[in-house]
């Protein structure tokens, strides 16, 4: 049994001091046609590589790319379709957060690899190994709007196959893991089987890599015995939203690795050492898997401060050193 | 909901228009307030330029003909960040994400709320002045502003909110006491959670506006009603103002399988578009829902704020908005 500390995800783009503005400066200038997408692709890999060392510094065993190319958690993916066009915005889940709503109007077609050559960035300037985190098929589905008369089983089935040769090139260039964000479940609970049945064709195609199921943005209790049935590696839980969650852990119990996202990724309060030990020390027995990893509740681009971001992350860090002593 | 404005005193025509809240700044008033902000311009001299503006839109609305007026909310910037930095009990955090390259400071509740003393009723004396009109009170509901905000304090959501609840109800009841007799509580966040709607933002809204002698108007933006129809008709005021044109006028089925039973502002113009909608366009929405409600529930107005279009095309909403209500009003007598 080991403690890793992760991140969930996302990393902020921007800090709250001049110097730490380059990303919104270059994306005015962009708009504005100042500067050409290389320019601001090149601004993209220096702030890439200042989220690895934010999140290097803060203590993490496991990082991200911080997710910074990505417009937003749905639309970033759905540009990189064919039979896809992105429409206005609207609320990301319950969170005070917009993202682009994609309009699928013909057959998915993959225009070219996405992941692969975030993943190849992130991993050449990283001291730490990177995790490649991104949002599954069922929530892309689930977010989009379907105008081409078919059922939704069938959005579903074409936005899988697509990420499932995402996730075959992630494993060849030897990521770690592979941490797949399908949050819309625990809202459409009854969709269980569309999900599973995605999930599956996922982890036919991760090779060596661990395959990680993260959920965040609702209750996860009433799913727990069933996700712990899918061919994962991993399975991520929020548990900023359900109080009876830590019971259901330790009365369920865990055969797999697991993710506590017990950091709130949405608020800018700092954790106490002690609310966060009290849970991990309750689940701890019920936990028979390789990896805890404690990680934030949810990526962190979106929603909170860069310094508070940082400030969560060497937090958290320190949470899990004293977690360690009890194992 | 007639028989309350008539006890109020107020006497409105047939489908009454009014709008959501906000205009656009005028080029000399953003000028303004990015001098204010640099430190070059004092708070006296922003207040002079900021009634200026609030005289000329109170100006537009009556020659236009609308039957209750907004001040134009020339002094705010965010509307839940505006009321947080009058209230004691919170901070500002950092730059937060909102979406694409867009970027907000974000109230942080650090310690118990309170009410400080009367923060919109100052502008609202000013703006009543102005016009024979009734003039509007406005205020963000308790719902949103602990939604917008990060919660440092409160040991979750339900006490946050009701707490704000409590020190909003002063800032209603000094509006009331003024003289306001129409006021406005503002909840575009309210559908955020649906299942918070029965745990606690029903009694939040109970908290803001019961027994104050007041008709209350709830404006909520950005859609998802059905998560919280018809429970919603369960807050305790007398009118929604709902987002509907932008929804492609979704809500009308809603209203076919369950009954609206309160009063409706109903938002006619689209704000999030260039475009100002002819009046036949816009007859044909208000007779579209009139299929469903009666006239003496029906108000009409924009779906929500204006301040992200240009004056001219305001104007041009608000003017075609009000043909067609006379258009429609001429019928009905």
């Amino acid at each position: 049994m080991e403690i890793l500390t992760a991140s969930a995800g996302s990393y902020p783009r921007i800090g709250s001091t001049v110097d730490k503005q380059k990303h919104r400066q270059a994306y005015t200038q962009l708009e504005k046609g100042e500067i050409n997408r290389e320019d601001f692709e090149r601004v993209q890999d220096e702030i890439t590589k200042e989220a690895i060392s934010e999140q290097t510094k803060a203590g993490l065993d496991i990082v991200t790319d911080g997710q910074i190319r990505w417009y937003d958690p749905v639309s970033h993916l759905a540009r990189g379709f064919e039979g896809c066009e992105i429409n206005g915005l609207l609320r990301f889940f319950d969170t005070n957060f917009y993202f682009r709503q994609p309009v699928v109007k013909g057959k998915l077609h993959r225009k070219e690899s996405m992941l692969k050559r975030e993943f190849d960035f992130a991993k050449g300037v990283s001291r730490k190994p990177v995790k490649q985190v991104f949002t599954g098929p069922y929530t892309l589905a689930k977010l989009s709007i379907n105008r081409r008369g078919d059922d939704f089983q069938g959005l579903v089935d074409e936005f899988t196959e697509a990420v499932a040769q995402e996730v075959k090139e992630l494993a060849a260039a030897g990521v770690g893991i592979i941490q797949v964000d399908e949050p819309a479940i625990l809202k459409h609970p009854k969709d269980f089987k569309i999900l599973s049945a995605s999930v599956e064709k996922l982890a036919a195609r991760k090779g060596k890599a661990r395959l990680a199921l993260y959920t965040y943005f609702g209750d996860a209790a009433p799913l727990f015995e069933e996700m712990l049935e899918l061919p994962v590696d991993v399975i991520g839980l929020d548990f900023t939203y359900s109080p009876k969650l830590p019971a259901e852990v330790a009365r369920r119990g865990c055969e797999k690795s697991i993710g506590l996202g017990l950091i709130d990724g949405r608020n800018t309060r700092i954790e106490k050492e002690e609310e966060v030990l009290k849970i991990i020390k309750r689940i701890l027995p019920s936990i028979k898997g390789r990896t805890i990893y404690l990680n934030p509740s949810c990526g962190l681009g979106d929603f909170l401060p860069r310094e508070i971001a940082f400030e969560k992350l060497r937090n958290m860090v320190a949470i899990a050193k004293k977690a360690e002593e009890m194992i | 909901m007639q028989n309350k404005l008539k006890k109020l005193g107020l006497k409105l025509p047939p489908l009454p228009t009014t709008t959501v809240g906000s205009f656009p700044k005028p080029p000399y008033l953003l000028e303004a307030r990015k001098k204010f902000d640099a430190k070059q311009l004092r708070e006296s001299e922003l207040r002079l330029l900021e009634e200026q503006a609030t005289k000329e839109w109170i100006a537009a609305q009556e020659e236009i003909g609308i039957d209750v007026l907004v001040d134009g909310e020339m002094y705010r910037g965010d509307m839940a960040a505006h009321f947080a930095a009058a209230m004691s009990g919170f901070k500002t955090s950092g730059l937060v994400r909102s979406y694409g390259n867009r970027y907000y400071r974000k109230p942080i509740i650090v310690d118990e709320v309170k009410w400080p003393h009367p923060m919109t009723v100052d502008w609202w004396k000013f703006s009543q002045k102005l016009t024979k009109k009734p003039m509007k009170g406005m205020i963000t509901g308790p719902y949103t502003m602990m939604d917008w905000s990060f919660n440092e304090h409160y040991p979750n959501r339900k006490e946050a909110c009701l707490s704000l609840a409590e020190a909003l109800r002063k800032e209603v009841k000094a509006l009331a006491d003024a003289g306001a007799k129409i006021i406005q509580v503002d909840e575009p966040a309210i559908s955020a959670r649906p299942e918070e709607l029965r745990d606690f933002a029903l009694e939040a809204m109970k908290i803001v506006t019961k027994g104050i002698d007041a008709y209350f108007i709830c404006h909520i933006c950005y859609g998802a009603f059905e998560f919280i129809y018809p429970d919603m008709l369960e807050l305790a005021v007398d009118n929604f103002d709902l987002e509907t044109s932008n929804s492609e006028l979704d809500l009308v089925d809603l209203f076919k399988e369950h009954p609206f039973t309160k009063d409706l502002s109903f938002g006619v113009t689209d704000v999030h578009t260039h475009v100002v909608e002819d009046v036949p366009t816009i007859e044909k929405r208000i007779r579209k829902v009139l299929e469903m409600l009666k006239p003496e529930q029906l108000w009409i107005d924009p779906d929500c704020g204006l301040k992200t279009r240009s004056r001219e095309e305001s104007l041009g909403k608000l003017r075609n908005m009000q043909q067609a209500v006379n258009k429609v009003r001429a019928e009905l007598d």
